[in-house]
């Protein structure tokens, strides 16, 4: 079975992800980008948990600090 | 028009402000002898997050779902996530006054990273923004404001480094320095009916330096060079309030209030080793001293609880179809609660006597428990002890923390102190207050409530409110 399906998605939205994707690495294509993005909220939607404004860096970092200071 | 002032002072006991230093506070002592004063009871837990927003939102921890800066992922053993600004869905004061058109300055309080839009407010975020590289104003261009102000200098926290106590403690005066100066600019230059600012460095200063300001701390000693620190830092933080207050308009009703309390720490109980003592938990391989439970080898199979350390404990059991090796069947986890409850009472301390423990079921304790909650909270000895979650230790009670230089554990009671211009209120004590009584208090003062009243936990305080007619 083909792993992929298609979803309509208005042409100006297309275009406008389009123009954003345009010089910028990482996307190879609109519908990376839209699985990209649908994947995070999906996965908020499904969790219940709100995005994480903390990188990795920035909980390590915290982490640490509260450690320190006997919160954890 | 009224207008409505919140000092929020983090982790300030009564009996520091109250009974010890107030003679020396000028300011602090003029709102206590001619207005409102009292012992302020915080939520359980007693820490910061959640405590700032069960003031604010009137509603207990249960209702908010915040129980910790950090909350465990749901079925995992490792995983947390720290908490922000956007797990507090229920509605603030600054929230509801923003419905009824009324102006807002919101600055540092817990949890404000990301800061969040605020109708006609001015917003600064708090001890938890990452950096001052990102966004940590609304709006967005105030953050340039502040660093202009500042010098660049505006800092939301100090770094705790083991025995560096020169630097942290230059850190404390110069970062509580400059939000006072903020303080004064938002006051003076924003429009606002409500104001509150926090201040973290309370919190920093008892965590740092207690045992070298209270004589009564088993580790003090006379003549040490913080012996003076407390009164240097409150009469610092007090030479600020005034010009703060002078920046504000006369008729402002100032509070000044804490989120809880802090006293010396007797030291911390090694939690999972008393778990793995009591046949709970199991380690695959001994694991190195004073080892983070997430890096020992746990044998998870075998386990049937485990803790995290803290102020409080948090207590997870292992649960059939909740954990990946979940090993408690749903149909005994109560009974497992139960007979695991009996087992912390009977916990002795260090020298063979009664501990007196408390330990909680989220549920019954809040009436309604929702988010990523422990199965059950513990308190050691009144909180005099810490919970220790690392492992390794040769004893199950340790007389330092076992994380890093800490003197000071939390303790129940806040400080309440109201004042109402042009009242002279004789500064009388008030007794029983709560801090889910300060939300409702606030927005009774300007005739408002919150948009949904029935989770609300709170009750306006009677005597502020006919101080205030």
């Amino acid at each position: 079975m083909n792993k992929y399906t298609t979803v309509s998605i208005p042409r100006v939205l297309h275009e406008r992800i389009e123009k954003l994707l345009e010089g910028k690495s990482g996307f190879k294509s609109v519908s990376d980008y839209v699985t990209y993005i649908l994947r995070e909220i999906v996965e908020m939607h499904e969790t219940n948990h709100s995005p994480a404004p903390f990188t990795s860096a920035d909980v390590a970092q915290i982490r640490e600090r509260l450690k320190a200071l006997g919160y954890l | 028009m009224t207008k409505v002032a919140v000092i929020g002072l983090d982790s300030v006991p009564p009996s520091l402000l109250f009974d010890k230093l107030l003679e020396r506070l000028p300011n602090f002592r003029r709102l206590y002898q001619g207005g409102l004063h009292g012992d302020l009871r915080t939520c359980d837990p007693p820490i910061t997050v959640p405590a700032w927003m069960v003031m604010m939102t009137g509603r207990n921890p249960g209702k908010l779902g915040i129980y910790g800066f950090r909350h465990r992922k749901p079925g995992s053993y490792k995983d947390g996530y720290i908490v922000n600004s956007a797990h507090v869905r229920e509605e603030t004061v600054w929230d509801a006054l923003a419905r009824a058109g009324k102006k807002s300055v919101v600055l540092g309080v817990p949890p404000g990273y990301p800061p969040k839009p605020l109708k006609d407010g001015n917003v600064v975020s708090c001890f938890l923004t990452p950096s001052k590289e990102r966004p940590f104003t609304y709006p967005e261009e105030l953050k340039k404001e502040i660093l202009d102000l500042t010098g660049g200098r505006y800092e939301f926290d100090v770094t705790f480094r083991t025995e560096d106590r020169d630097t942290i403690k230059r850190e404390l005066f110069d970062m509580t320095r400059t939000r006072l100066e903020v303080a004064k600019h938002l006051a003076k230059r924003k429009p606002w009916d409500f104001f509150i600012m926090h201040e973290i460095g309370f919190d920093r200063l008892h965590h740092a330096f207690w045992k070298y300001f209270d004589p009564s701390h088993p580790k003090y000693v006379k003549g040490n060079k913080y012996e003076h620190i407390a009164e240097e830092y409150y009469e610092a933080f007090d030479r600020g309030l005034g010009e703060l207050l002078r920046a504000m308009p006369k008729d402002t009703v100032t509070f000044v209030l804490s989120d809880h309390g802090s006293k010396g720490m007797k030291g911390g109980f090694c939690v999972n080793q008393w778990l793995e003592r009591e046949g709970y938990l199991r380690f695959r391989a001994k694991p190195a001293p004073a080892t983070d439970l997430d890096k020992a080898d746990v044998d998870w199979a075998k386990t049937k609880a485990w803790g995290w350390g803290g102020y409080y404990a948090r207590i997870f059991f292992n649960v059939q179809g909740r954990e990946p090796q979940g090993v408690v069947p749903p149909v005994d986890l109560e009974a497992e609660k139960s007979a695991f409850a009996k087992k912390v009472m009977s916990i002795k301390d260090g020298e063979g006597g009664p501990m007196s423990n408390e330990v909680f079921e989220p549920d019954k304790l809040y009436g309604t428990a929702v988010g990523d909650k422990p199965d059950l909270m513990v308190y050691f000895g009144g909180l005099d002890w810490r919970s220790a979650g690392t492992v390794g230790h040769d004893s199950l009670y340790l007389s330092e923390n076992d994380t890093g230089p800490d003197d000071s554990v939390h303790s129940m009671e806040g400080v309440f102190m109201a004042n109402v211009p042009g009242k002279d209120l004789g500064g009388r004590e008030l007794r029983g207050l709560r801090i889910q009584d300060i939300g409702p208090t606030l927005l009774k003062l300007y005739g408002l409530s919150y948009q949904d009243e029935a989770g609300v936990d709170g009750n306006a305080i009677p005597e502020v409110v006919e101080a205030c007619r």
